[in-house]
């Protein structure tokens, strides 16, 4: 049945027909991103003790390893600090960890994306500007594991300036890559328990790496294993901003951190199209 | 041109049809009132014109604007508050309005403006600065109504606004949309499980049931449809076969005329022209069959006594058994507003 309107004089509200179009406009891309990331900013600064909780880990792995192994690799392997070796591990295990799509899928599962969704901002916006936030995250993470690493006689062997910006610009680049696969997630399923779960991609990935010892040391598959996986050459770029500078390697490891960033944030676009698309 | 207009509107969610061929059309200045009992597709129509879900089949326009093709401009000229009001727990009041306010695109002194403007207008000037957290949900209903109004939206979207809320908040939330309409001249698209509401706020109202609209009009030309006055017998359990039997009897001689008999759970409905007169007649005949009966009132036909003839009564007892109209299996009663005595 279809229900056709009476004319529009009945109604008692007057018309607006000859009355400006509402008071929106167009804010562009740019501003929609800086607004909906200064909300994420603002989400994450309110849960400072989110924050405090995921350096716990890094922090714990960092502490056993020199404890376990930092004589052994020091005095018998000629490692010349260990901590300086475990410290870029640390902070790209607190970067790997973060969960861009928690605060997206609790959006989602609590109907304030489809709110987002229902202002004419563009719609990567509500992506990009998580993402960015979840960035700044990464990089406070880097920042308290850079100064904890300091702290208990880490030093850098080239340039320390150029050094920390080399490491921050590669953490945040790797950072991205994995903020996008639950983010992917997020989108793709809107569940809380799927996005959380995601965090295990990380095992393998960060694991099967020179992450205890130098990939020289290694030997049989497991060294395959780890001259296979991208990640190795992100956490060897790493350490060369702390250790003896090599362009080589740090060429290779942002070149590897791009394309992973790059496959998996084309991931989280398809996850957007489709969510955004199905409603 | 019209505020909304749709053309048969279809739906699919796999093999589930939630919208079977909607059409309907609302003018600019008008409160549309879209009632219907849960999982009739109200919320699924207005995902759709306001450009959050893509139909199946057929189409829809906001102000001559394609939802489907200008989603943008659309969002543009709609402000909504959904059934669920997705807020940021986190965020204060102030600070989700001045969000949406800039996504709207609305930047300096308009943007600061319009937030003060829509707090008073919802009331909640004295916790807008205090975290949606700590916010009562008919404090959250207000403030989502507040968000959906920021950019002064030429047709606003409610659907189920006062869904779970106390009465207070309720009337409070009805003042505002009448105020929005006489202020702005705001086109509304209302919906709602309450036929009160509807009846109170809307100059048309459309009824859905499982997808398709089954009555449209004002809601006076709708009671006038039912065409009868409506007596309600009380009766008590035991005599409810004599109750039916007695009034069957009188409607069979002639001295009733046929009209639709319905079992309640205090007793009896009975349609019919010329209330107070029948009223007599029934009092009567129920005196002289020997039944028992209680309260007995007569009153004109409400928008309960349209929507049982439209959706055979589901929305009041979706989870509840109606048991058809026979008068030995009680039909409960539906919700919505007391009958109102003439």
């Amino acid at each position: 049945m279809s229900a056709a309107a009476p004319d529009a004089g009945r109604a008692p509200g007057r018309s607006r027909s000859d009355e400006p179009q509402t008071l929106a406009a167009p804010a562009g891309l740019v501003s929609d991103i800086l607004a909906i990331t200064g909300r994420a900013i603002r989400g994450i600064l309110r849960e400072p003790e989110l924050f405090i909780f995921a350096l716990i880990i890094p922090v714990f792995f960092f502490v056993v390893q020199i404890g376990a192994l930092g004589d052994v690799a020091e005095q018998q392997l000629g490692i010349g600090n260990y901590a300086t070796f475990q410290l870029p591990i640390s902070i790209l295990f607190a970067a790997a960890s973060t969960s861009g799509g928690n605060a997206l899928v609790l959006d989602i599962a609590g109907g304030y994306w489809d709110k987002l969704s229902l202002t004419p901002a563009h719609r990567s916006s509500l992506v990009i500007g998580n993402l960015f936030g979840e960035m700044f995250a990464v990089l406070g993470y880097s920042l308290a594991l850079l100064a904890f690493g300091f702290a208990i006689g880490v030093r850098f062997e080239s340039n320390p300036v150029v050094g920390s910006v080399g490491l921050l610009a590669l953490t945040l680049l790797f950072g991205i890559g994995f903020a996008s696969v639950s983010i992917a997630v997020a989108l793709a399923t809107g569940s809380v328990r799927a996005t959380q779960s995601t965090f295990i991609i990380f095992f393998p990935l960060l694991f099967l790496t020179p992450s205890a010892l130098p990939r020289e040391l290694m030997t049989g598959w497991f060294e395959t294993a780890v001259s296979l996986n991208p990640m190795t050459y992100v956490v060897e770029a790493a350490r060369s901003f702390l250790g003896v500078y090599d362009a080589g390697v740090v060429f290779k490891g942002f070149l590897a951190a791009a394309l992973f960033s790059a496959l998996t944030f084309a991931l989280t676009a398809l996850a957007f199209r489709r969510r955004v698309r199905m409603g | 041109m019209s505020a909304i207009q749709a053309t048969d509107l279809v739906r699919q969610f796999g093999e589930v049809e939630a919208v079977r061929g909607v059409s309907l059309e609302v003018a600019e200045g008008e409160i549309y009132g879209f009632l219907g009992p849960n999982g009739a597709g109200k919320s699924t129509i207005v995902r759709i014109l306001t450009t959050l879900l893509q139909p199946t089949s057929g189409s829809g326009s906001v102000l001559g604007h394609d939802v489907v093709k200008e989603p943008t401009t659309v969002r543009r000229l709609i402000g909504v508050a959904l059934q669920e009001a997705g807020l940021d727990p986190k965020q204060t009041g102030r600070e989700l309005l001045a969000l949406q306010g800039k996504l709207y695109g609305l930047k300096g002194s308009v943007l600061t403006g319009q937030v003060t403007e829509v707090t008073e207008l919802v009331g909640l000037t004295d916790a807008i600065d205090r975290r949606i957290q700590t916010y009562s949900g008919g404090m959250k209903r207000r403030l989502d109504l507040a968000s959906a109004l920021l950019h002064r939206p030429r047709v606003l979207f409610l659907d189920e606004p006062t869904t779970g809320l106390d009465p207070l908040s309720r009337a409070l939330i009805w003042d505002r949309i009448r105020e929005l309409r006489e202020r702005f001249g705001a086109t509304i698209f209302l919906t709602t499980q309450y036929l009160e509401e509807a009846d109170e706020l809307a100059d048309r109202v459309a009824i859905i049931d499982h997808g398709r609209i089954v009555r449209q009009g004002t809601p006076a030309a709708l009671k006038a449809e039912v065409g009868a006055d409506v007596i309600d017998v009380a009766v008590e359990e035991r005599e409810v076969g004599a109750a039916r039997a007695a009034i069957t009897e009188l409607q069979a001689s002639g001295e009733l005329p046929a009209g639709e008999l319905r079992g309640t759970q205090a007793g009896y409905t009975l349609f019919v022209p010329d209330g107070p007169e029948n009223l007599a007649v029934l009092i009567r005949g129920l005196d002289k069959a020997g039944v028992r009966f209680g309260a007995v009132s007569v009153s004109r036909p409400t928008l309960d006594d349209v929507f049982l003839a439209a959706t055979g009564g589901r929305m009041a007892t979706a989870d509840q058994d109606g048991q058809g109209e026979d008068g030995q299996d009680r039909e409960p009663e539906p919700a919505g507003t007391g009958r109102r005595s003439s």
